[in-house]
């Protein structure tokens, strides 16, 4: 479904993400673990076709973004870090940009907005300007926004900030159904017990280089996903320390 | 603290002068000199040029006759007037709309001194617009009569009292917006309204001003000592500029206590008003049937919905599309008086015509919707850019919110110029391709200097809106374009038919929108996506 291909983005001299390789089958949770700045959004926004990157290549559903980003974003959807969505428009009006923008039919759109609105208890709220709405309501609307088109691919930065317990669960839920059905997920979070338990999948980033990558149990064996994880950084440091030396 | 906020403020409005958006780093010393440079030659070469030659004109008259107190009256009328419709815009957002209100007010700054540094803000844009106007007024006073030390005082005094005024104005103005905004639904347009009713007074004021000040200049005597007689403290309002102690005292005392009782209301409502939500009731979502749009028409939609869901942008933006409509109003309704004034300017109808589309130009002029399009885009960038939209269909729904605003009321303008001069079909239809074709190429003008300018990560929306030099690069362009078609007609192609002009004028329009459109297609487009 995902192929990211030797994947290399500098911001001027400095390279932010280096020689990086995923590859995303459809049905997999697959999540992105690293510290901040460590390259996860830059990856993320890469795939998504908002950033051109200077080497490598990926590939989505086997068309790369870079030579047909259209048909490419056609299949996806991307939930950024930070939910600024328009905030002169109502929810509704949005859900309705968002489904106009990938020609959703007016029954299968209706149909989505009541089932997962109504599963984020924001309903009655949709008729109100998006100014008004909180953090978490934006996270929301931003959720159901994503899965209105039905893609085949989801990417997520940080998904969980800002949800509350129940919307959390929500999205687990929605995030398994959707691979389920043949879709995939590609998402950072900072939560590792989250990632732990949801995802198939895990890749580990430091300072723009994955360190490691694999299934869950290859990648944390017998140990928790956050004992590996402050292991590997370690590791990465000593490596990199003695390398100076 | 004071000092750091309004560091910050000031950073924001005049930002453009200090980083460059295209390369992302920081002008160079010389850079900013030129661009400031360049800015305060606008300022004070065109509006100060403007102000001065009209107090040259008025200065003697009342000077001769012992009047000069009331030649300082009416300047300063006119500063006050100018000062604060140039802030009445944009106080209210400047004041209470910043997106750093909850950051600053969760820091230990007192909440005197955020308001006192937005105050501050408020002050110098009053005081830039006020000042083009009196201080010529003064130097030129200074010119007509021997100056002497008490003279340059209430000449110091007169300017700083009436940007003081101009600040109180400004507050009050932004104050009861705010206050009448949190109870309203539709802020935006009752703004709007509200705002049009205070142009169209200025409007009103302005154009009977020349009568008023000519009946003023012959009847000075008279009038003078009516004032004087009836209205003793406007009278020493007047003194100040020629340096009357007493008037300078008394006048500081009132405007500082004035000012002092402002800013403590302002000061003391402040987290009130900034942390209310609108006391109107909820709208509650109820399921209706929903039309699906195609991608170009909800792009159209979404623009549209960016234009009149800000009073800001609408009317720093958009005040084309009233002044249009007014204009031809009074274009039907003074049919008889315009004619015979065209009769004066041009022998032939289709002259006539040509002039009359000019000035509809002119006055489409005023709308630069396109400018602030990408910048307003702001921190929802990631939206267009990652959504699977075709980057020129982007661009083509901001060009054609800017085109449809101002061609719709441009028409009706025109059509009403058609009924004044009653030319032949020939130039009525060549006048309106003429107008249209001038609405497109100025709102893709607007729109390459939104992208060669963009400014992202504003706080306050005003400061794209109405603020940045790319706003004022987009105005004066659009102006200067629409005055050279006159220029070059009147100078140089009255001689040859008005049609032969007309097709002339159109063909190179066609040329310059074709290379603006091709510039858009393929470089714009690039520096949308690389935003």
């Amino acid at each position: 479904m995902l192929k990211i291909e030797h994947l290399t983005k500098k911001y001027g001299d400095k390279t932010a993400v280096k020689d990086i390789t995923i590859h995303i089958k459809s049905g997999e949770i697959y999540g992105f673990i690293g510290h901040n700045g460590a390259g996860k959004t830059t990856t993320l926004k890469s795939v998504v076709g908002i950033l051109d990157f200077e080497e490598g290549d990926i590939l989505i559903d086997g068309e790369s973004i870079k030579e047909k980003p259209l048909e490419c974003k056609r299949k996806i959807a991307y939930i950024p870090d930070n939910p600024d969505l328009y905030e002169f428009m109502s929810g509704i009006k949005y859900l309705n940009f968002i489904a106009d923008v990938f020609g959703v039919s007016e029954s299968d759109r209706q149909e989505r907005i009541r089932k997962y609105a109504d599963a984020f208890e924001l309903t009655s709220d949709l008729a109100q300007p998006i100014a008004s709405y909180s953090h978490g309501m934006k996270q929301k609307l931003a959720i159901i926004s994503a899965w209105i088109h039905e893609p085949k691919l989801i990417i997520m930065d940080e998904p969980f900030v800002g949800l509350d317990p129940k919307a959390t669960h929500i999205l687990k839920t929605m995030m398994r159904e959707l691979c389920d059905k043949g879709g995939a997920i590609f998402f950072s979070t900072h939560v590792l017990e989250v990632a732990e338990k949801l995802c198939d999948k895990v890749a580990i980033i430091k300072k723009g280089e994955l360190i490691r990558q694999g299934t869950m149990e290859e990648v944390k064996g017998d140990d928790s996903l956050e004992e590996v994880f402050l292991e590997l950084e370690e590791e990465s440091d000593n490596y990199n320390a003695s390398k100076e030396v | 603290m004071f000092g750091i906020l309004l560091k910050k403020e000031l950073m924001e409005i005049f930002r453009a002068y200090f980083y460059d958006a295209k390369k992302n780093k920081k002008r160079s010393k010389t850079s900013t000199i030129l661009f400031i440079c360049m800015y305060v030659l606008i300022m004070v070469g065109v509006l100060g040029g403007m102000f001065g030659y009209f107090a040259c004109n008025i200065c003697e008259p009342f000077s001769i006759v012992g009047m000069g107190w009331l030649y300082f009256l009416l300047m300063s009328m006119i500063a006050i007037a100018l000062g604060a419709f140039g802030s009445v815009f944009n106080t209210f957002s400047c004041l209470y709309m910043s997106k750093d209100n909850d950051l600053l007010l969760s820091m230990p700054i007192p909440v005197r001194t955020i308001m006192a540094a937005r105050m501050m803000t408020v002050y110098i844009m009053g005081l830039m617009y006020s000042a083009v106007v009196i201080i010529p007024a003064v130097v030129i006073y200074c010119v007509v009569n021997t100056p002497n030390a008490v003279v340059i005082i209430g000449g110091i005094m007169l300017t700083f009292i009436i940007s003081m005024i101009v600040l109180i104005l400004s507050c009050v103005l932004g104050f009861v917006v705010a206050k009448i905004s949190t109870k309203l639904k539709n802020r935006s347009f009752i703004t709007v309204i509200v705002s049009l009713v205070f142009i169209t007074l200025y409007y009103v004021i302005y154009f009977r001003a020349q009568v008023i000040i000519q009946t003023l200049i012959s009847n000075a005597t008279v009038y003078g000592s009516k004032i004087k007689g009836e209205a003793y403290i406007v009278y020493m309002f007047g003194r100040i500029g020629e340096g009357d102690i007493k008037a300078i005292i008394g006048t500081t005392i009132v405007i500082a206590a004035l000012f002092a009782l402002t800013y403590y209301i302002m000061a003391k409502t402040f987290i009130g008003i900034v942390t209310s939500s609108p006391k109107t009731k909820k709208v509650v979502y109820k399921e209706k049937k929903t039309v699906k749009r195609s991608i170009s028409q909800a792009l159209f939609y979404k623009e549209l919905a960016r234009f009149t869901s800000s009073s800001a942008y609408m009317l720093n933006c958009g005040l084309g599309i009233i002044m249009l409509i007014i204009c031809g109003g009074f274009m039907v309704v003074k049919a008889e008086q315009l004619r015979a004034l065209l009769d004066e300017i041009a022998t032939n109808a289709g002259s006539r015509m040509v002039i009359v589309a000019i000035v509809v130009c002119v006055i489409a002029s005023m709308n630069d919707i396109a400018e602030p399009s990408v910048s307003l885009e702001g921190k929802s960038l990631w939206l267009s850019q990652s959504l699977p939209i075709d980057t020129w269909q982007i661009l083509k729904a901001k060009l054609s919110v800017h085109i449809i605003l101002t061609t719709v009321p441009s028409v009706i303008c025109i059509i009403c110029a058609m009924y004044v001069v009653k030319a032949d079909i020939i130039m009525d239809i060549l006048a309106l391709i003429m107008v249209v074709l001038y609405i497109i190429i100025t709102a893709m003008f607007d729109l390459i200097i939104g992208l060669k300018r963009p400014n992202l990560t504003w706080t306050n929306e005003t400061t794209v809106i109405k603020q940045s030099f790319g706003v004022m690069i987009a105005m004066f362009g659009s102006f200067i374009y629409a005055l050279a078609q006159g220029f070059i007609y009147i100078n140089f192609a009255m001689n040859i038919p008005a049609w032969i002009y007309m097709v002339l004028d159109i063909l190179f329009g066609i040329i310059l929108a074709g290379l603006l459109g091709m510039w858009l297609k393929k470089r714009g487009t690039k520096i949308y996506r690389s935003l």
